[in-house]
C-alpha cells in the first residue's frame, strides 16, 4: 500500500478507536516528514541531519465536550491506552454547546485542481550533490577579504498527512520542498561582525537557482550592512521592501479572526465594512495558488479550499472563522486558519517608488518590536538605508518605527510591481508617508 | 497541521538572529548543589522500562553510532508528557494532551556534527539511524564500552507530587478560581482567559563513554488574559506564572500574585501613552528586566558564535566590558526555576557561569564541541529542544548580581526618560551586536520622579554600547515569576531571567512626537 494510504488507514483506525472508548465523534490526523539538512561552513561539511519523522493527533467530540491529543508513541498498546485516557479526559471537562464537529456540508465541493506541490524525483537527491551546491554556495559567499565566515545549507523534506472523521471526512495531502540557503558575516570597524542570509528554492528541484547567486546574494547583502550607522528620529517616508512587508500584512491580519474578536481582543471587531487601509490595498487569501507555499485543497477542519476577500481598496470583506468561534459568535466558518495572502500589485518598480518618495528611509528588515492585536499599537526595531534624492543612501540601523497599524495602512501610498514570491505572503514593496521613526 | 514552516526556520537560523518570546504554548536564588546520586546497575532500571530498552540495545546502537570514529558521541532518549487546560467565556471546554517519544543519536568528529532521530525505539530503526548519523566519520572506531554508570541526577526540581498523579479533577478548581478572581477584580474586566499547561519530561542520555544520565523534568504554567472595555476603548494584557514546580505551588499567594498582575497591567493601558521618541535615559525594573542580558550580552556569548568567530563579543575575554558594579551570571542551578538543569542536554553538569565579573568579561557559555575547540570544560550550556535537534550552547538563568545603589536613589538621577517594567519580546544579532526588547509597561520619568503610565515601546541598542552605559546597579535583585522560552537555530528552550534595578544612560526608544 502506498504511504499516503497508509496514513488515511491509520487515521480511520485512529477514529475507530476513540468510537471504541466512547467518544461520540473523532476528528484525526497523521503526517510523516522525511527531511535532510546539509551544512557547511567556508566550504568544509559542519553538519548533516536527516530524519522521518511521524505524528498522529485526535479530536474527541462527546457530550458536548471536546478536547484534542496528539502523540508520537504508535505502539499499539500505548497508542490504545493513551486513547483511553483521552476520552475519559474529555468526560470529566465542561460542556460547552459551541463545540461541534464541523458541519459535514463544509467538506462538499472540494476543489479537484493540481496544487503541483510534488516533485516525485527529490528523493533521488543525493549528499555528494548537497554539499557540492553548499560548496559552491560557500565558495560564491566567500569571494571577499571582508568575509570571516559563510555558511549554507541545502535543506529538502517530504512532508505526507491525511485525515479522518466520524462524520465522512477524508482526505489526504503532500508536498515537496527544497531550499539553498547561505549566510555570510562580515567583520566592519571595531568589534562589529554583520551578518546577512538569501534563500531561494521551492517545491521543485527544477525551480532552484545556480547555487552561486545564493552565495553571491548573502555577500551582497552582508557588505551593504557594513558601516551602518544610527539615523535620525522624525517623522518620515519608510518605503518597505517586499522582503520585509510579510511583517506588516502579517501584524496587520495577525488578529483577523472570529477566535480574536469574539474574545475581544482584535480591533478588526466591527470593522467588516469599514476601511483598515488605504485604498491601495486589495488582500485576497487564495488556497489554490498552484505551487504556492501554503496552498491546499481543504483546510484543518475539511472545509473545501475557496479564494476569499480580505481586504478590498482598503475596506475590511472577510475573516477568518472557524466552526468553534463561528458558532459562538453567530457566523458563518469560512476557514479557521491562513493560506496564501496575495497582495494586488502596482505598476511601478523600487526605483520609481524611491525616486518618489524623494527622502525618507528605505526599510529593508526588522528587528524585534511588537503590536498589540486589541488596539492595532505597534513599535518595530528596524535597518535599511536613507533615500536622499530619491536614490538609496547610507545604511542605518539601531532605529524604531512606532505608530498604530491602522493609522500606518490608511498611510499607504503606493505598492509596487516586485512581489517577493518565495512566501505565503507575496508582498511588494510597499510606500507609507509620516512615520515616526525613532534613532539618534 | 504542518511543521513549522520553512520560512520561520530560514528566517531564524540562517542569519544569526535569536528570539526571545512567551508564545503561549510552547511550553520564564538560592545556590545549593544539586545531588547526584549514583545507583547501581540493575535491568529494572525504571528508565530503560520506560523506552522499552535495555542495556544491551544501548550498547549495540552506540556501537554503531561510533564504528567509524568520534570524539563525542550520545543517544539521548526522551518521553515527554504535556496537558493543558483552556478556560474561556466562564467554562473549561478545551483540553490537550501529548506524548511525544523518540532518540536523537549524533555524532561528532572535530568540529563536524552527523545527527538523526527516531520515534520508532526499535533496534532496527535505531541502527539504521545510527548509521545515518555516523555517517560523517571517516576512519577509526570507538572504544568498546565494558560497562555502563547509571548516573540518576537529582535534586533541582524533585516533586512531592509528580504531575502525572494530578488529574482534571484538582485543576480545574484552581482555573475558576483564577478566572472568578479575575473577573471580579475590576467592573471593566469583560473576559478573562485562563491556561493552564503542565509537562514532564523523562531524559536518559547515554555516551560513548558508558555513562547513563537520567533527570525528569517537569514544567507548569499558568496563564491569566483579562480583556477590559471603558467606553469604546478595549484592552487587553496578560501575565504568567511559571517553573519547575509542582501543583502545590500554586496557592492563593501565588493565585493573588498573578490575577493582581494581569489586571493591574491591563487596567493601566486605559491610562497609557507613548514615551518621547529618541535616545534617552532609561531604568530597567527589577526582575523582568533581565531580557537585557539575555539580549544584550547573553547570546554573544554562547560559544559556537565565537568558535565561528561571528560574535561581536569574539575578541572580548579578559577585557572591560562595563562598570565594576556589573555581574552577570549564567546559573544552572537556580532550583525551581524554568532554566533549571540538573544536567544539561550532553550529560554535564550544570553550574553558576560568571560571563561578566565587576565589569570584565570572564568566559563563554559552552558545549562539548566548543569546549573541545578552546580547551576548557564545558559549563553544563549544551541544550536542545528534544531528540528531534542536536544541542547547541544555550543560556539557562541569566541574571546580574545586586550593586549598591536604591532604585529610588537611581530614579532619582534621571531628568527625563522612562523606566521599563513588563516585556513580551526580544531579538539580537549576534554578529552586529544590535537587539531589541518590547516595554509592554513603564512609566516616564520627569524630574526624578515617575509620572505617567507608558506602554508598546520597542527599545533597540547595541550589545557592547549599552553593557559600556550601565552606569547604576541596586540592591533589589529578583528573578522573573514569568515563563520565558529562547528561540535559536530553530530551537525554542525554557529560560529564566533576572535583574536589580539598573540605569542605562542612553538607549533609542521607540515613542512618538519627538
Amino acid at each position: 500500500m502506498p504511504e499516503i494510504d497508509q496514513l488515511l488507514e491509520r487515521a480511520q483506525q485512529a477514529v475507530g478507536l476513540c468510537k471504541t472508548a466512547g467518544a461520540e465523534d473523532a476528528w484525526a490526523s497523521t503526517s510523516r516528514n522525511r527531511s535532510v539538512e546539509f551544512t557547511t561552513r567556508d566550504g568544509k561539511l559542519e553538519k548533516v541531519q536527516e530524519s522521518t519523522s511521524r505524528a498522529l493527533s485526535v479530536q474527541i467530540y462527546t457530550e458536548g465536550r471536546y478536547s484534542q491529543h496528539s502523540t508520537t508513541d504508535l505502539r499499539p498498546e500505548n497508542l490504545k491506552a493513551f486513547l483511553d485516557e483521552a476520552v475519559a479526559l474529555t468526560k470529566a471537562l465542561q460542556p460547552d454547546p459551541f463545540r461541534t464537529i464541523p458541519d459535514p456540508a463544509l467538506f462538499e465541493g472540494r476543489p479537484e485542481v493540481d496544487l503541483d506541490l510534488v516533485d516525485g524525483g527529490l528523493g533521488a537527491l543525493t549528499q555528494a550533490q548537497r554539499q557540492q551546491w553548499c560548496e559552491a554556495m560557500d565558495a560564491a559567499a566567500g569571494a571577499d577579504d571582508k568575509v570571516i565566515s559563510t555558511e549554507s545549507t541545502v535543506q529538502d523534506d517530504h512532508y505526507m498527512a491525511a485525515a479522518a472523521s466520524s462524520n465522512g471526512f477524508s482526505g489526504t495531502s503532500q508536498e515537496t520542498g527544497v531550499w539553498m540557503v547561505s549566510s555570510v558575516s562580515l567583520q566592519d570597524e571595531g568589534d562589529k561582525r554583520p551578518s546577512n542570509y538569501d534563500y531561494l528554492g521551492g517545491h521543485f528541484l527544477a525551480e532552484l537557482p545556480d547555487p552561486a547567486v545564493v552565495g553571491n546574494g548573502a555577500l551582497q547583502r552582508a557588505l551593504v550592512r557594513l558601516g551602518s550607522v544610527k539615523g535620525p528620529t522624525g517623522t518620515k517616508t519608510i518605503v518597505v521592501d517586499p522582503r520585509a512587508g510579510g511583517r506588516l500584512v502579517g501584524s496587520l491580519l495577525s488578529p483577523a479572526s472570529a477566535r480574536s474578536i469574539q474574545q475581544g481582543r482584535s480591533f478588526w471587531a466591527g470593522k467588516i465594512g469599514q476601511p483598515l487601509a488605504s485604498d491601495k490595498l486589495t488582500i485576497v487569501d487564495d488556497p489554490l495558488l498552484v505551487r504556492g507555499f501554503a496552498s491546499r485543497l481543504y483546510d484543518g477542519e475539511g472545509i473545501a479550499a475557496k479564494p476569499m476577500s480580505i481586504l478590498e481598496a482598503g475596506v475590511a470583506k472577510n475573516f477568518y472563522v472557524d466552526t468553534y468561534y463561528g458558532k459562538k459568535a453567530e457566523l458563518e466558518p469560512t476557514t479557521g486558519s491562513p493560506s496564501n495572502k496575495v497582495i494586488t500589485l502596482g505598476d511601478k518598480d523600487l526605483a520609481a517608488l524611491l525616486k518618489e518618495a524623494g527622502e525618507g528611509i528605505y526599510v529593508t528588515g526588522w528587528l524585534g518590536g511588537n503590536s498589540d492585536g486589541t488596539t492595532a499599537d505597534f513599535s518595530f526595531g528596524l535597518e535599511g538605508h536613507l533615500i536622499e534624492g530619491g536614490e538609496i543612501g547610507a545604511c542605518v540601523g539601531e532605529m524604531n518605527a512606532t505608530g498604530n497599524l491602522v493609522d500606518l495602512f490608511m498611510a499607504l501610498t503606493a505598492v509596487g510591481n516586485d512581489p517577493w514570491i518565495y512566501s505565503s505572503t507575496l508582498v511588494p514593496t510597499m510606500v507609507f508617508e509620516g512615520v515616526q521613526i525613532s534613532g539618534a | 497541521m504542518r511543521p513549522p514552516t520553512r520560512r520561520q526556520f530560514i528566517g531564524a537560523s540562517a542569519a544569526g538572529v535569536a528570539v526571545l518570546s512567551m508564545p503561549s504554548f510552547l511550553a520564564g536564588c538560592a545556590k545549593d548543589a544539586p545531588l547526584e546520586t549514583a545507583v547501581a546497575t540493575t535491568p529494572a532500571n525504571p528508565f530503560l522500562t520506560w523506552f522499552g530498552i535495555d542495556q544491551a540495545v544501548i550498547q549495540q546502537v552506540l556501537s554503531e553510532l561510533t564504528a567509524r570514529g568520534a570524539d563525542q558521541a550520545e543517544l539521548y532518549f526522551q518521553h515527554s508528557r504535556s496537558s493543558s487546560l483552556t478556560l474561556e467565556d466562564g467554562i473549561v471546554s478545551k483540553a490537550s494532551s501529548s506524548v511525544d517519544l523518540g532518540v536523537g543519536l549524533r555524532c561528532v568528529v572535530g568540529d563536524q556534527t552527523g545527527y538523526a532521530f527516531t520515534e520508532d525505539l526499535t533496534l532496527e530503526s535505531m541502527l539504521q539511524a545510527a548509521r545515518t548519523a555516523s555517517s560523517i566519520a571517516q576512519a577509526g572506531g570507538g572504544p568498546a564500552i565494558e560497562e555502563f554508570r547509571f548516573v540518576e541526577h537529582k535534586g533541582l526540581y524533585t516533586l512531592v507530587q509528580p504531575l502525572s498523579e494530578v488529574g482534571v479533577a484538582a485543576k480545574l478548581p484552581l482555573i475558576e478560581k483564577i478566572a472568578a478572581q479575575a473577573q471580579a477584580a475590576d467592573p471593566a474586566v469583560e473576559k478573562v482567559r485562563v491556561l493552564w499547561s503542565d509537562y514532564e519530561d523523562h531524559v536518559l542520555i547515554a555516551d560513548m563513554s558508558g555513562a547513563m544520565h537520567m533527570d525528569v523534568r517537569p514544567m507548569t504554567r499558568v496563564w491569566c488574559t483579562v480583556t477590559a472595555k471603558k467606553g469604546e476603548e478595549t484592552q487587553s494584557n496578560s501575565s504568567n506564572l511559571a517553573g519547575r514546580r509542582g501543583f502545590d505551588f500554586y496557592d492563593q499567594e501565588q493565585i493573588d500574585l498573578l490575577v493582581k498582575q494581569a489586571v493591574d497591567r491591563t487596567m493601566i493601558l486605559f491610562e497609557a501613552r507613548r514615551p518621547p521618541a529618541g535616545e534617552q535615559p532609561v531604568v530597567l525594573a527589577a526582575g523582568a528586566s533581565g531580557i537585557l542580558l539575555h539580549e544584550a550580552i547573553g547570546h554573544g556569548m554562547e560559544a559556537d558564535f565565537n568558535r565561528k568567530g561571528i560574535s561581536i563579543f569574539a575578541d572580548m575575554i579578559g577585557k572591560k566590558v562595563s562598570s565594576e558594579q556589573v555581574t552577570i551570571v549564567d546559573s544552572g542551578i537556580e532550583p525551581n526555576e524554568r532554566g533549571a538543569l540538573n544536567v544539561d542536554d550532553e550529560g554535564v553538569k550544570t553550574q553558576y557561569t560568571k560571563l561578566v565579573e565587576n565589569g570584565v568579561m570572564k568566559g563563554y557559555l559552552h558545549d562539548g564541541i566548543s569546549a573541545r575547540h578552546y580547551g576548557v570544560e564545558p559549563t553544563g550550556n549544551g541544550r536542545r529542544e528534544s531528540f528531534r535537534h542536536a544541542p547547541v550552547p544555550r543560556m539557562r538563568c541569566t541574571f546580574m548580581e545586586n550593586g549598591p545603589h536604591t532604585a529610588e536613589e537611581i530614579i532619582a538621577t534621571v531628568k527625563n526618560g522612562i523606566v521599563a517594567e513588563t516585556f513580551t519580546n526580544g531579538q539580537v544579532k549576534i554578529g552586529a551586536g544590535d537587539f531589541t526588547f518590547y516595554v509592554k509597561n513603564g512609566w516616564l520619568i520627569e524630574d526624578g520622579k515617575k509620572t505617567a503610565p507608558i506602554k508598546d515601546t520597542n527599545i533597540i541598542g547595541n550589545g557592547p554600547d549599552v553593557l559600556s552605559k550601565i552606569t547604576m546597579v541596586a540592591n533589589d535583585f529578583r528573578l522573573d515569576t514569568g515563563g520565558w522560552t529562547c528561540g535559536k537555530d530553530g530551537q525554542g528552550v525554557p529560560v529564566s531571567q533576572g535583574l536589580p534595578t539598573t540605569l542605562v544612560s542612553s538607549i533609542t526608544v521607540g515613542g512618538e512626537d519627538a
